[in-house]
């Protein structure tokens, strides 16, 4: 979070980048990016919890997710809840005309209501258009497992399946990365998920960290006389 | 990782004490360590496994500059600790997070690292925060020295004299560690990848291997010191007063978040706790040998009381406390009535009337003491699977909710936010060093960033929501028209089933002490002798009195 690489004065664990460098990140670090970029793009703190959650799932099976919640949160900065949230209705969770759903709202708002009347597990959804739909993908697997089903996705060219451990085909996975604005219908089927073997983290660009960065430095508060003279002990540590 | 809740046993659940006792603040910040403890724990298990410990690399120059490995092998797992000794002008030496360089910097390496590896390791553990580290290590650490008592050891010993025993009770430590950063932090393994070993299962094991091989190299230099300076006169420490010398550990505003972000461990470790002393109290009897190890656990918390010294106004009355409650026990116990029913329960209660919270806290210490056999399985239950607990019900409907906040958050409910005194503070993240502090709402700007640590306030303003809304409905569609509350909801739902999850008083009031937060979480630790520096700077010490590696299976010192 600082544009000095050799600054070590602080207290965040978020990794030196700089130029085109790129570099492993643990799923601690993704999480903890991912949720403070979110809050200080201006979702809830509790969408923000999502936020880094989906970026941490996708990374965990070698998808960029840092890349992706980036492209999303700077599409949609600045946007209000409302234009940004789905109308629940059975069968059709839509958006407002000339809008575009949230992934991350749209996810945590299937997962809640996934048992409910109008949710998935009552029947197919028509949904959209919704901003980087790969986001979407860490939401239908929970909804998945706790349906013990497969949840699949298809969209205007492509479909894939999504299981409690993940994405079922890499290749559907890959047609849809980096598409935004879509229109989606989502069904759930009962199923068995497949065990995978688990996959390497990707490296992430220091560009995308730099991003990130800026988002979650909106949630820090300036130095002040004030702050510098309390957060030290009161006596010396040469003793 | 799976995580059975604590068995309850219908004998000792009349003896647990309510949440809305144990949780609140004050009698969190009263908290001593236990042989629940993380490091008691990690202790147990590498006497009773036999580890073999040794120390393959000391390569180490007459300025004291160089590194070390540490190695441990249990059972089927083999972790080093690499250490890195500077030399560190006095002007450089902070305790503070934002400090540049260390006396010592350490990582806790997975397996027995090759040279290639320490290459790759000295080009990046020296630079702490600033450095890269990898999922092949587990922890990243950095020590400060004692200089005053430092300089005396390395003084004493070359001139071929032992130094000065109360020298060394006065600080109880060479070094004090000012970082020891676990979970994949800059770049380090996350904890799923290890939390499936079982020596690593429990909380904070790697965390608390390092400090105790931490305490290994900070002998080891000082003894290399002495010889640099002494040459042939130098001797070793007496063996006596080296098991007398702990790991200090200076900590700031920094630690305190981590038992609000972490509710259901903070729930994990307590109820372990309160379910051995619900156990203890269910105890019909009391065996001689029972009473016997009481004795002696309580004549060593006598003398730990002694020792522990402490300059800081709110410490100073609770060690007075402390030491006279303790007298008091001491005064009581020759008298007890061992075979009235359930004796352990009427002293406990005995306490409860006569005892400070400092007092009750340290009792409780003393009786979880004898009862290994009885308690010590609960160790296994103190982790915690976050991920678990993580994803919201929306299905559940808003009466249930309210019956929730009624429950487990009435103390918060109690509050009256309207009045200045309880949202006088705030808690933030500095723009400039990244670290968390707390700001006065009044005088400071940024309150509009508060952090989500305002937990009594947060459920107030849940419940108001919630006032008119049909109790039918679910709180998915609460949380379409209500995505603020998004973050209390998911913590309400967990509390309805983690009891002792929730901190019980206001974290943003004009009175909260920070170092109360800090000093809980630093007694499940293990930690003893705590010494505020400030209301939210506190200095602590670990592994005091506990064996050292080499004392340990059969590994030679290199």
């Amino acid at each position: 979070m600082t544009q000095q690489p050799s600054d070590q004065t602080r207290g965040d664990s978020t990794a030196f980048f700089s130029g085109d460098q790129s570099a492993q990140m643990s799923q601690n670090e993704v999480t903890a990016l991912c949720l403070k970029a979110a809050r200080g793009a201006g979702m809830s703190w509790g969408l923000a919890e999502e936020a880094g959650f989906a970026a941490s799932w996708l990374t965990a099976r070698g998808i960029d997710g840092p890349r992706h919640l980036l492209s999303h949160l700077t599409a949609a900065q600045g946007r209000t809840w409302g234009d940004l949230c789905p109308k629940v209705a059975p069968g059709a969770w839509q958006a407002d005309a000339g809008k575009t759903l949230c992934p991350v709202v749209l996810g945590a708002t299937l997962s809640d209501h996934a048992t409910l009347p109008g949710g998935l597990t009552s029947g197919a959804i028509l949904t959209g258009p919704v901003d980087h739909p790969i986001l979407l993908c860490p939401f239908l697997s929970v909804i998945a497992e706790a349906a013990d089903g497969i949840v699949t996705l298809e969209w205007d060219g492509g479909r894939l399946d999504v299981d409690a451990n993940g994405v079922t085909s890499p290749a559907a996975l890959a047609a849809i990365e980096g598409q935004t604005a879509v229109t989606l219908r989502l069904s759930i089927r009962p199923g068995v998920a497949q065990p995978r073997p688990p996959t390497l983290s990707p490296a992430i660009a220091a560009d995308t960290v730099t991003a990130l960065n800026t988002f979650a430095l909106r949630t820090t508060v300036p130095a002040s006389d004030a702050s510098r003279a309390g957060a030290g002990a009161a006596s010396n540590d040469n003793d | 990782m799976t995580n059975p809740a604590p068995q309850i046993s219908s004998a000792a659940a009349p003896f647990r004490r309510d949440p809305a006792n144990v949780m609140r603040l004050a009698r969190m910040g009263a908290g001593h360590p236990t042989r629940l403890s993380f490091l008691r724990v990690l202790l147990r298990r590498i006497e009773t496994e036999g580890w073999q410990c040794d120390r393959p690399v000391w390569q180490v120059d007459d300025k004291g500059v160089g590194h070390a490995v540490y190695r441990v092998q249990g059972p089927g797992c083999c972790y080093s600790l690499v250490a890195f000794a500077h030399d560190l002008p006095d002007d450089m030496r902070s305790d503070r997070v934002i400090a540049t360089a260390w006396d010592a910097t350490f990582t806790l390496f997975d397996g027995d690292p090759t040279p290639a590896d320490i290459d790759r390791l000295r080009a990046n553990v020296p630079f702490q925060e600033a450095g890269r580290i990898t999922s092949r290590e587990l922890t990243l650490a950095r020590a400060n020295r004692s200089v005053r008592l430092f300089a005396h050891v390395a003084d004493a010993l070359s001139q071929g004299r032992q130094p000065d025993k109360a020298e060394i009770a006065a600080v109880g430590y060479l070094m004090r560690t000012t970082a020891v950063y676990g979970s994949g932090k800059f770049g380090a393994s996350d904890r799923a990848r290890i939390a499936a070993r079982p020596e690593l299962n429990g909380p904070f094991q790697v965390e608390m291997l390092t400090v105790w091989l931490i305490r290994a190299f900070t002998v080891d230099i000082v003894e290399h010191m002495a010889r640099v300076k002494g040459g042939d006169r130098a001797i070793r420490l007496d063996p006596a007063l080296r098991r007398s010398l702990g790991v200090g550990n200076s900590t700031g505003l920094g630690m305190a978040p981590f038992v609000v972000r972490h509710p259901t461990l903070l729930n994990n470790w307590t109820i372990a706790r309160e379910e051995a002393l619900a156990r203890v109290r269910a105890q019909p009897g009391a065996t001689q040998q029972a009473i016997a190890v009481l004795h002696r656990a309580l004549d060593a918390a006598i003398l730990n009381a002694r020792a522990w010294h402490s300059d800081h106004p709110v410490q100073i009355p609770r060690l007075a406390d402390l030491r006279r409650d303790l007298a008091l026990v001491k005064a009581t116990l020759p008298g007890w009535d061992w075979t009235a029913p359930t004796p352990w329960d009427a002293l406990w209660q005995w306490g409860e009337a006569h005892l400070s919270l400092e007092g009750q806290e340290a009792l409780l210490s003393l009786v979880l003491e004898p009862h290994g056999a009885l308690i010590d399985d609960l160790a296994q239950t103190m982790g915690a699977d976050e991920e678990v607990s993580f994803r919201l019900n929306g299905a559940m409907r808003v009466s249930e909710l309210r019956a929730i906040l009624q429950q487990h958050y009435a103390w918060a409910l109690a509050i009256d936010f309207d009045f200045p005194e309880n949202t006088a503070r705030f808690w933030y993240v500095s723009e400039e060093k990244l670290e968390p502090r707390l700001g006065e709402r009044a005088r400071e700007d940024g309150g509009s960033l508060e952090q989500p640590l305002c937990i009594a306030r947060l459920a107030s303003l849940l419940a108001k929501s919630l006032e008119g809304v049909d109790g039918d409905t679910p709180v998915a569609t609460l949380l379409l028209a209500h995505p603020d509350h998004r973050f209390m909801v998911r913590r309400a739902q967990m509390a309805a089933i983690h009891p002792y999850a929730e901190i019980r008083d206001n974290l943003i009031g004009t009175d909260m002490l920070p170092i109360d937060m800090m000093r809980c979480k630093l007694a499940f630790f293990g930690a003893d002798r705590f010494d505020p520096r400030s209301d939210r700077w506190i200095r602590i010490s670990l592994f005091q009195g506990a064996a050292f590696p080499d004392e340990i299976g059969s590994g030679p010192r290199a």
